[in-house]
């Protein structure tokens, strides 16, 4: 459902995307549609952004398009999802170590909701890292 | 009847007994020369085994044979051959020839339905004799009358059988077919069966003349009424109209009682009641109702009854002889059953609010911070948080590795000793007034508890004694030594009392 999301085709556009949205969370996906674990991404993010448009918005972004935020955000995974604020990016701490991104496909769209509101209700406090309320981490897999 | 006309139909006997010249001129009971007539009611009168008061039809229907009736056929007759472009409605129209004669032709078919019962009633007791279970059968006068004239006095006969199913619905028909075998009736005599067919003859007479009116009334609906001609057309406003006996009648009546005009009765035969339909007139089978499905069609009829009774009141009153008001009101009729069938708005999905955090509505205060002490972390517990520098902890348990108890043993505030530890004045327990005064009163009365007393908790109220082994203190033994002291009788400070004083 990636042809349902909106598109942002430069550098320039996700700029003033991410500039734009004063009161909201902008999603940002990188990676390509036609990536397995990108369409899974996309499946939920479709689902969940008519429930969470009064608080969040969706992009997608091809990383082959737009390559010049891969050396930043080091977008060498095949599908990336990031947060941002009024113009700063927002970590999470999933319980993976990597706090900048979600680096898998998030299949449960009430666990993606629920990492964008917590992730609004810290950014709105003015912080930059929001603990996750489920736990990523390795520990329960074993 | 009254008496006066009795007394006047047996004069009228005697004037045609002398004015009778040939008796026997002819057997056409359908001509129109009375000396048939007049004989039939010689006869009649001479039969000693008659039991009803009148012998021919004439003597209780006399609408068909009056002057002003057979006047008004004539002219219907007249009226129905002539071209539709000659006729013409002056303004006042009340003094109109044509609106005169269609009033009248409403209110006569208004009473030819009664005058068609009354034959109805007269040939019911007449045929009673024959066939007295085709009363119940068959309630429907028109059709009653027209099974009798098949019938006849052959009732049996195939061919009869045959021919019913004309007239009856098929389950009135098997009725009737059945009921034939196991009649009880006998036949009739040659002159009753004459006066029945006479009688048939007349109500199928009155009827047709009844259809004639109706097509008339129709026809010249359009200049009376243009405006419920343009709601409802030509055909159910004249049945409106002549069922109502007129346009005064029906704009002067309810809409309720408008909904109903033209509603029939339905004979069940042993059928449940639950299909019928007791409220559907001509405006229930109007083509407006019936294109609109069927669980609105009941709430069409109310609307459209309600316009027609406006409408009748604006004709009764000679305004927009036109018919534009007609045709407004047949626009609002149409578009609020186009409203009616309108599909119910979709749903829309909400998105979900913003998550923001609401103000805590506590701030402080002093009953904030007492209950922050009461449910607040006791000392014991921050002793065992903390942890000394550079000693090795003892494992309480082998399963809980790594849980020990701190600064417990080692602390300063007990001396090592748990059991004997301060209690905390913020997080003691707390008793209530009311629990109070019951302690005290418990132990003023013996009783003992364990709360705020200087026993041992291992105490017990078991002893031992060298005399009987085992004692068990009873904690309620002091009540019953109060209760003792209050005796009168059998007490040893108690004195005699003197009953020979009470004797006398």
């Amino acid at each position: 459902m990636s042809y349902m999301l909106p598109h942002l085709e430069n550098g320039w556009q996700v700029d003033q995307a991410i500039l734009a949205e004063e009161d909201r969370v902008v999603v940002v996906r990188f990676g390509h549609d036609w990536d397995p674990t990108c369409m899974q991404m996309d499946e939920t993010l479709f689902k969940i952004a008519p429930k969470v448009k009064n608080f969040a918005v969706v992009y997608l972004v091809d990383i082959t398009k737009v390559p010049d935020f891969n050396k930043m955000y080091e977008l060498y995974d095949p599908c990336t999802a990031m947060f941002f604020f009024r113009n700063k990016h927002i970590m999470v701490d999933l319980g993976t170590g990597n706090n900048n991104k979600i680096n898998w496909a998030v299949t449960d769209g009430q666990e993606l909701i629920d990492i964008i509101e917590t992730v609004y209700r810290g950014a709105r406090k003015g912080r930059g890292l929001v603990i996750s309320p489920k736990d990523y981490s390795t520990k329960y897999k074993y | 009847m009254s008496l006066a006309e009795e007394l006047m139909a047996d004069f009228d006997d005697d004037d045609d007994e002398d004015l009778e010249d040939i008796p026997d001129l002819g057997e056409n009971l359908k001509g129109v020369k009375k000396e048939e007539l007049d004989d039939d009611i010689e006869e009649a009168t001479e039969e000693p085994m008659d039991t009803t008061k009148y012998a021919s039809v004439h003597d209780v229907a006399k609408l068909a044979r009056s002057d002003e009736y057979l006047a008004l056929v004539k002219q219907l007759e007249v009226e129905l051959k002539r071209p539709q472009d000659e006729v013409k409605v002056t303004a006042p129209l009340e003094a109109d020839p044509q609106y005169k004669l269609i009033v009248k032709l409403s209110h006569v078919a208004a009473d030819i339905d009664n005058e068609i019962n009354v034959i109805h009633k007269f040939v019911r007791d007449k045929y009673e004799k024959r066939f007295p279970e085709l009363e119940t059968l068959v309630p429907n006068a028109l059709t009653y009358l027209a099974t009798v004239q098949l019938l006849g006095n052959e009732i049996n006969s195939k061919v009869v059988k045959e021919q019913l199913g004309g007239i009856l619905d098929a389950s009135t028909c098997m009725v009737v077919s059945v009921t034939v075998s196991t009649t009880q009736g006998v036949k009739l005599e040659p002159n009753e069966l004459e006066t029945v067919m006479d009688a048939c003859n007349l109500a199928a007479q009155l009827h047709v003349n009844r259809l004639e009116m109706h097509q008339l009334v129709e026809w010249r609906m359009a200049l009376i009424a243009p405006n419920l001609v343009a709601l409802l057309g030509s055909t159910t406003t004249a049945h409106l109209v002549s069922q109502a006996g007129g346009l005064s009648p029906l704009a002067t009546m309810p809409s309720c009682n408008v909904q109903v005009l033209g509603k029939t009765k339905k004979n069940l035969i042993g059928f449940s009641t639950v299909s019928t339909n007791p409220h559907h007139g001509f405006i229930y089978f109007h083509q407006l109702v019936q294109k609109m499905p069927p669980d609105l069609k009941n709430k069409a009829a109310k609307i459209l009854a309600a316009k027609v009774t406006l409408v009748a009141r604006i004709d009764a009153q000679h305004e927009s002889s036109n018919g534009e008001k007609g045709a407004e009101f047949l626009a609002l009729v149409e578009s609020k059953f186009e409203k009616m069938l309108e599909p119910p708005p979709v749903k829309a999905n909400k998105a979900l609010p913003k998550p923001l955090d609401k103000a805590s509505k506590k701030r402080g205060g002093r009953r904030t911070r007492k209950m922050k002490e009461r449910l607040g972390m006791t000392d014991l517990r921050k002793s065992a948080n903390r942890m000394n520098f550079g000693e090795l902890g003892e494992d309480v348990m082998q399963e809980h590795m790594g849980f020990d108890i701190g600064q417990v043993k080692t602390g300063n505030v007990t001396g090592g000793r748990i059991r004997t530890a301060a209690v905390d004045q913020k997080t003691r327990a707390r008793m209530s007034q009311k629990m109070m005064r019951q302690m005290e009163r418990q132990k003023a009365a013996g009783g003992m508890t364990s709360i705020r007393s200087k026993m041992a908790g291992t105490a017990s109220s078991v002893t031992f004694t060298p005399i009987q082994g085992l004692e068990i203190i009873n904690p309620a033994a002091q009540e019953q030594q109060q209760c003792s002291s209050t005796s009168n009788y059998f007490s040893s400070s108690g004195s005699f009392v003197n009953i020979d004083r009470m004797t006398l």
